[in-house]
């Protein structure tokens, strides 16, 4: 009796907090894109309001205002998140790999802010990023609210996530997928239940609340003859050569955009103005561009020429907005990028095959899946996505091949993802194994002793020794006025010093204290600490203010002392955690 | 278009749950609020409430409303005039306007103001209420629906503007002739540029109107970004081409009536035409004639308040009881268009005359609406002019 109320009460409370958190991340990601459409519409970057303006001098001079005033909003506004740097999708990933779970609020939702002024302003980046952080963000402060919740926050985060790709793609099977693919990036009953709660929950209101078209739709087209498999396979082996050159554009931009003697918050602004002096040419780079996806579904809207170019400037404007601080995601321009490329892929293709071709839709979503699943390493999720909003199984099996070797190769020559790579380079390396990120998050704090014997610097050896060994202690620590630390002292010295010298109980211990290496900060990670103990021979390591630089500075005060001991067990802990969280049931 | 009008719903929702339900409109205060005040009281009474109070207290109170003649003035006439004089004694006199904004302008400017109401199109309203030319209209003064659903939910989109109240929808569609078709039928608007599974001739507007979308829709654009796709030179192209694979096969009609003729001497076998008139050549006269009602073009009829008037308390109390659900519904016994209010639907029966069931023939029945065009009008308002000339160059082409 008492175990079925258990049940029950889990399980409602399981699914209450699905439905809320899904409830409240779908309805952030729809009011999240209408604002975007709102903003185009109103400042001039949607092809309607930009045609029904009749001042072509007005026109022009919002082409390259916008962006840049926008950019400039953006770059003040990062100077108040702690990073100075939108947070996205890898923020997500690496609080859900390392256990905590926690997004902080503050930067969570500038970062949504400063994504809803970089799309409205036209800046050529993605909304995906910036909803999923968002979801994940709403997760986060649900399981903050809710008591019950708070140990499996990274399920609540999840959830947010998944509710917002269900909304956002109307794609609810996606959506679930989405979060354990790229965010969970494991299967259990636990997180499964919930996510696949918040997800329905998206994806009902998105679907009968609030109903809007999908992304692309395709009307039924078939697969005309086999051997055009084989051309889904170059299409998926070439996509990950453009999507490794989208990413790579990605990262270099940054390096540039940091290298640049401007002040950073000038940045968005200078890459505004950039964009938008380009764009006087070319509108197509400006936002989402989703006209050119509409259209590159269509049979001969563009020329292979326009195609080849289109898809070199929408990399080059993503890279430009992305790499100089724009905030924004990655994925909406990669489909674009993607769909463009597949659509020239199509063109060659007829020239090979001429009216035997099938549709030239198959061709470009092909080209599209193999280049965005790349760069989110979400094979499956891509996938999922284009067989739930067409429902066509001859376009998902041939998306299918085209993402498995698109996969192949972009995780040979780049990573598995772009997000992983900015991990990576963060310092937190997914592909080493969870337990490395872990470690990599949690601090030493959590596992300092006060337990040591401090010693002033004119104590007597002899005392000394008497002491450490009524302590039954192999160490001692020296410290001078106001706990500064000046060293350790062994007693296996002392006595060394003893039988060299003969018992000289004057000599103060400062003369045998010496500066042990490692030391620690509070700040270091346990897995820091791990590599840094390799050769260390000792009881306890010492633990010492941090310094300006992160280092543990000189003339610092001793905070604690850590065992050897605990680090052990903070290890056992991970692999427990991990072990509790990845094998969960309901 | 679509968050546009979506917006404005959701301002219109979130007006209404602000103020108490009878809030009269908030700029006219003092004596004028509470005499909309007692208007309202007086509807609520209904035509029984005793020997004519309102009759007794306004021998002569009238209300000026512009309008369109001709059937569709008798089925206002018939759905809320009459009805509104009865219950509130305010008579309601009819003259008649031709669409535009011309005499609006010189009415409210120069003075003279006679029209105390306008019935006129969505585009027209908008462009008229950017001018400053009409009064805001503040939606919480409408009837919920009967199941209180509030009006903001129950009207249609894009029913709801600054300064109008949509009463009808009606559309533009295509439609042909049975026996040209006597195996496969059109079915879909894409079909209409299908000249080998569906040969013969086509009579469509000499316009860009509801002949470009289509021409969009049919490489199976969704139809919620037509406009924004139309807004580039590669989707005016593409609509361009595929109006290029019919061109032969067109004659350019000019003004509405004619491709219902076309259609019944066998001129034309697949036609655009407003809905209306083809249910009187279909429903009432009995040719056999078939609407396609996929991609049907609608657009929205609405009530305007031209700045100034002496009367708003009565026009606003007048508003109040035309759009309700019932009056709506009655309207669709005597024209074809659909009632602006959801809940109306439901509420359709037969034509006053021929005793046709009317839903089938309405362009909101859900049926014939589910992938209905809503038609641009700001887009259409500010940019008629370049599309139309593209449209005849491309004609002389």
């Amino acid at each position: 009796m008492r175990w079925g109320l258990n049940t029950a009460s889990r399980i409602v409370s399981i699914a209450v907090l699905g439905m809320v958190t899904g409830g409240l991340a779908s309805l952030a990601a729809i009011g999240f894109v209408d604002l975007v459409l709102l903003l185009n519409e109103w400042l001039l970057i949607s092809p309607r309001s930009r045609f029904m303006q009749q001042d072509a001098g007005l026109l022009l001079i919002a082409t390259v205002c916008v962006p840049a005033a926008g950019g400039l909003i953006v770059g003040i506004a990062h100077r108040y998140i702690p990073e100075r740097r939108p947070h996205g999708p890898p923020d997500v990933i690496g609080a859900v790999q390392g256990l905590d779970g926690r997004i902080p609020l503050r930067s969570g939702f500038l970062s949504a802010l400063t994504s809803l002024v970089s799309l409205g302003a036209g800046a050529s980046v993605g909304q995906y990023g910036p909803l999923t952080h968002l979801g994940a963000t709403l997760g986060s402060l649900a399981a903050r609210l809710s008591r019950h919740a708070e140990r499996n926050a990274t399920v609540w985060v999840g959830c947010g996530v998944a509710a917002a790709i269900s909304t956002a793609f109307n794609a609810p099977i996606a959506g679930i997928v989405f979060a354990h693919e790229v965010i969970l990036r494991h299967y259990s009953l636990r997180a499964f239940a919930p996510i696949t709660v918040a997800a329905t929950s998206g994806h009902v209101i998105a679907n009968v609340v609030f109903e809007r078209p999908p992304l692309f739709r395709v009307e039924a087209v078939t697969v005309g003859s086999a051997p055009e498999f084989l051309g889904f396979i170059l299409i998926g082996i070439a996509g990950a050569f453009v999507a490794v050159l989208y990413m790579r554009a990605i990262l270099f931009s940054g390096r540039i955009a940091r290298r640049l003697p401007v002040a950073d918050y000038l940045k968005p602004a200078l890459a505004g103005a950039v964009l938008g002096l380009a764009a006087i040419g070319m509108p197509d780079i400006l936002g989402i561009g989703k006209e050119a996806l509409r259209f590159a579904v269509i049979e001969h809207a563009f020329a292979p020429g326009e195609l080849a170019f289109l898809v070199i400037a929408k990399i080059l404007a993503t890279a430009l907005c992305i790499g100089f601080g724009f905030a924004g995601g990655v994925f909406s321009p990669a489909l674009l990028t993607g769909i463009l490329f597949g659509a020239l892929a199509g063109s060659g293709a007829e020239l090979l095959l001429g009216d035997l071709r099938s549709d030239i839709a198959i061709y470009s979503i092909c080209g599209m899946v193999a280049v965005a699943s790349a760069v989110i390493g979400a094979p499956l999720t891509t996938i999922l996505i284009v067989f739930e909003l067409t429902r066509n199984y001859d376009l998902a099996t041939a998306a299918m091949v085209s993402v498995v070797f698109s996969n192949l190769v972009s995780y040979r020559i780049f990573g598995r993802s772009l997000f992983d790579v900015q991990l990576r380079m963060r310092g937190f390396d997914l592909s080493a194994g969870r337990d490395r990120v872990i470690l990599g998050r949690r601090l030493i704090e959590r596992y300092v002793s006060q337990e040591f014997t401090t010693l002033a610097p004119d104590t007597p050896l002899g005392e000394a020794k008497s002491r450490l060994l009524a302590a039954r202690r192999h160490e001692g620590y020296v410290l001078g006025a106001g706990g500064i630390y000046l060293g350790s002292v062994k007693l296996a010295e002392i006595l060394a010093s003893e039988e060299e010298n003969g018992p000289a109980s004057g000599v103060p211990v400062s003369r045998l204290a010496k500066r042990g290496e490692p030391l620690l900060t509070p700040k270091t990670s346990v897995w820091a600490a791990m590599e840094r103990m390799e050769d260390f021979v000792g009881e306890s390591i010492p633990v010492i203010e941090e310094g300006d630089d992160g280092r543990p500075c000189d003339g610092g005060r001793l905070l604690g002392v850590v065992f050897e001991a605990a680090i052990v067990n903070a290890y056992l802990d991970a692999m427990n955690d991990i072990r509790r969280e990845e094998h969960a049931g309901a | 278009m679509e968050t546009a009008t979506k917006m404005e719903t959701e301002m219109a929702r979130a007006a209404e749950a602000g103020g108490p339900r009878m809030r009269p409109f908030p700029r006219p205060a003092g004596r004028s609020a509470a005499l909309g005040i007692a208007s309202l009281w007086l509807l609520a009474a209904g035509p029984d409430a005793g020997p004519g109070p309102a009759s007794a207290a306004s021998p002569d109170r009238a209300i000026t409303v512009a309008s369109w003649g001709g059937p569709y003035e008798h089925s206002q006439v018939k759905a809320y005039f009459e009805p509104f004089t009865k219950a509130t004694g305010i008579r309601i006199d009819v003259e008649r306007y031709d669409g535009g904004l011309e005499e609006l302008r010189q009415q409210v400017n120069g003075g003279g103001l006679t029209w105390d109401l306008m019935d006129m199109t969505m585009a027209d309203n908008r462009a008229a209420c950017r001018q400053g030319l009409l009064e805001p209209i503040d939606h919480s003064l409408l009837h919920p629906a009967p199941d209180g659903t509030p009006a903001a939910g129950d009207f249609v989109d894009g029913a709801l503007t600054e300064c109008g109240v949509a009463q009808i929808v009606y559309a533009m569609v295509a439609a042909y002739h049975r026996d040209a078709f006597p195996g496969e039928r059109p079915a879909r608007i894409r079909d209409l540029f299908d000249i080998h599974r569906f040969p013969g001739t086509r009579a469509l507007q000499r316009g860009p109107e509801a002949n470009l979308e289509w021409a969009l829709r049919s490489y199976g654009v969704p139809r919620q970004d037509l406009y924004q796709l139309l807004s580039t030179e590669r989707g005016l192209r593409l609509a361009f081409e595929r109006l290029d694979r019919i061109r032969d096969h067109v004659i350019w009609w000019t003004s509405a009536g004619e491709p219902g003729e076309m259609l019944v001497s066998g001129e034309a076998v697949i036609v655009s035409e407003y809905n209306g008139r083809l249910f009187d050549l279909a429903a009432v006269q009995g040719h056999p004639i078939e609407i396609i009602w996929d991609g049907q073009v609608y657009e929205l009829g609405s009530w305007g308040i031209p700045r100034g008037t002496r009367r708003l308390d009565d026009v606003l109390a007048f508003i109040r009881f035309a759009t309700g659900t019932r009056p709506l519904a009655d309207q669709a016994k005597y024209i074809a268009y659909g009632p602006a209010r959801r809940s109306s639907m439901k509420l359709v029966s037969t034509h006053a005359e021929t005793g046709v069931d009317m839903r089938p023939h309405l362009p909101t029945n859900p049926a014939n609406f589910r992938t209905a065009i809503l038609k641009d009008t700001e887009w259409y308002a500010s940019l008629y002019d370049r599309i139309k000339a593209r449209f005849d160059l491309w004609l002389t082409r």
